[in-house]
């Protein structure tokens, strides 16, 4: 039997398109301290029994073996450490692999350390070293860039589903206005002190008219690349219990995957694998994945829920971080995670539900669209999200209270890499 | 002699070159057949699949694939105008990526649309594919264009 793993801890650093003033082990050390000394617990560093170190590209800073660099920085050797690489999915898989340490019983204590430093080359060469993680046999000759490759997707939905480009701009606009209560948010100038100086709250008619990308996808439906760190601390229950009066638990884990060349998933007529509260006739005509699904997400949310005791994933989960890369995938994601029907996903945010003040809030921290996407991070930033939000304690680091989603109890981190190439979904729980 | 990009922060300027000995492996005879003008997809028999990209081994039973010939006509099933790219396609932009529908193929291609008028493009739209009489030996020695 696993044993019960709690999250004791969280900490952030500012997020920035550059963060120049510091090293990447600098910026770790930034998030560690926060999470160490910041959060309300009865934990000294020398009880961490081992680390999981997350990120994403050895290109980026042109160092292999980085996570060794970690772990010495922050004084843990010789304790046990591991690196974890799936790209966009890196935190999600990061987590969820500290989750397996403690449940087995390897580490009764684990820190995950999470970053990603991806200002120190231009722009467009960043965008190529993404697209290095789609085929490049294949995929990126043809003119390699991720944006390509979810518009096309993106516009697979409108055909398929009606899916609208306003309704893709509402999502941007929810994700970057949210950022603007969250102080770690690289688009916040107010609250951070690295944050971009033409940052700030957007409308509908910012994002319609920012330029196009990858046509239907504009500048303001993309997400931002960042640098930044993230730090979540995992306990054993009996270990959780001494650290903290309020633990917050992991209940529940999944990962999916597909394949690297979206082309290459199948189009199976009433192939959607089912979630409990769905019903078949409601797929029965449906070419499933295809281009415009995402079904490692689907399979990540059937495993966590399952393990969770989730049938109704609208109705029992309280909030969400998820993994928006671009507007469009985050209406995508709503679908997979069974929030609602295949297709319905445009809905959805028309009618509000993952606002900020609606049933079910999607990204209240700004998610990768509004605060960052410093790779390594980003899925350790949702955990750390996640955290303080069901300790109830987000507007205390967010410096503002807007973002607190009242009386939060069950909320659920999705993490997202390639083309939907891995995908992760861990519950957690007050 | 180091660049020096900035002296407080210190930052240096570090180029990095390198050529890879990259092989296509069993994959190779899409690209030679392209030189006699023949496009080339894999098809398991037992699955009764075929692929392109090429696989040389089924990823349903594993058996080894075979190498069938394909009419490369085709339909668009989704497009995208890129106005910024990666680095390396930085100079070609704007471009158009399609996933194509191919005849006899059961998986979706990525590959260029070249037209001349934009506009026109939708989702479901005939084109064949056309081959590149200067290879490069890479996937885009081939693209779609309209099949008017």
């Amino acid at each position: 039997m696993p044993r019960k793993v709690a999250v004791v801890a969280g900490g952030l650093s500012y997020f920035s398109k550059s963060r120049r003033d510091k090293t990447q082990e600098e910026l770790a050390a930034e998030a560690a301290r926060m999470a160490l000394f910041d959060n309300d617990i009865n934990l000294s560093k020398d009880e961490i029994d081992g680390t999981i170190v997350s990120y994403f590209s050895d290109h980026f800073e042109n160092q292999l073996l980085f996570g060794s660099i970690i772990q010495d920085y922050l004084g843990f050797n010789p304790k046990p450490s591991v690196r974890i690489e799936g790209g966009g999915a890196t935190g999600g898989l990061a987590v969820r692999d500290a989750y397996a340490h403690v449940a087995s019983g390897l580490l009764d204590v684990a820190m995950v350390i999470g970053f990603e430093k991806m200002s120190e080359v231009n722009t467009a060469k960043g965008n190529e070293f993404i697209a290095l993680a789609s085929d490049t046999d294949w995929d990126f000759p043809i003119g390699g860039f991720y944006s390509g490759y979810y518009a096309l997707m993106a516009r697979r939905h409108m055909e398929e589903f009606g899916t609208t480009e306003e309704q893709m701009a509402m999502v941007a606009v929810k994700n970057r206005n949210n950022a603007q209560h969250n102080k770690f948010a690289q688009t916040n100038p107010k609250m951070n002190p690295y944050g971009m100086k033409d940052g700030g709250k957007i409308t509908m008619d910012d994002v319609l008219k920012s330029p196009y990308v990858a046509f239907p996808l504009k500048r303001l439906d993309i997400c931002l690349m960042s640098d930044g760190a993230a730090v979540l601390i995992l306990a054993s229950e009996e270990k959780a219990k001494k650290i903290t009066d309020t633990p917050i638990w992991i209940t529940g884990t999944g990962a999916g995957t597909d394949a690297m060349r979206a082309g290459d998933r199948p189009r199976t007529v009433a192939g959607v694998p089912m979630l409990p509260h769905e019903k078949k006739e409601w797929y029965r005509k449906l070419e499933y994945p295809g281009v415009h699904s995402f079904r490692a997400g689907r399979e990540s949310a059937r495993q966590a829920y399952n393990m969770a005791g989730i049938t109704n994933p609208l109705k029992q989960l309280d909030l969400i971080e998820l993994h928006d890369a671009y507007t469009s995938s985050e209406i995508q994601t709503y679908e997979d995670l069974g929030l609602t029907k295949y297709g319905q996903g445009g809905k959805l945010i028309e009618e509000g539900i993952t606002a900020l003040d609606g049933d079910l809030p999607v990204n209240p921290s700004g998610g990768l669209i509004g605060t960052m996407h410093a790779v390594g991070a980003t899925g350790v930033m949702q955990g750390v999200e996640m955290f303080w939000q069901l300790q109830g304690v987000a507007g205390k680091f967010h410096g503002s209270d807007k973002t607190q989603i009242k009386n939060a109890e069950r909320g659920l981190i999705h993490s997202h890499a390639g083309t939907g190439t891995y995908v992760t979904a861990t519950i957690m729980e007050r | 002699m180091t660049e020096v990009y900035s002296i407080d922060p210190l930052i240096i300027n570090t180029p990095y070159e390198i050529t890879y000995k990259h092989s296509y492996g069993k994959t190779t005879k899409f690209f030679t057949s392209l030189s006699s003008g023949k496009l080339t997809a894999t098809r398991c028999d037992h699955c009764k699949k075929t692929f392109l990209p090429p696989r040389s081994d089924c990823p349903y039973c594993l058996a080894e694939t075979r190498w069938v010939e394909i009419s490369g006509k085709g339909t668009i099933h989704t497009f995208s105008t890129l106005y910024f790219s990666g680095e390396r396609f930085l100079k070609d932009l704007p471009f158009q990526l399609v996933y194509v529908d191919l005849e006899g193929v059961d998986t979706l291609f990525l590959t260029r649309l070249k037209t001349k008028d934009m506009k026109k493009v939708k989702v479901g739209m005939k084109i064949k594919m056309k081959i590149s009489r200067e290879p490069e030996w890479r996937s885009s020695d081939v693209w779609a264009e309209p099949d008017e």
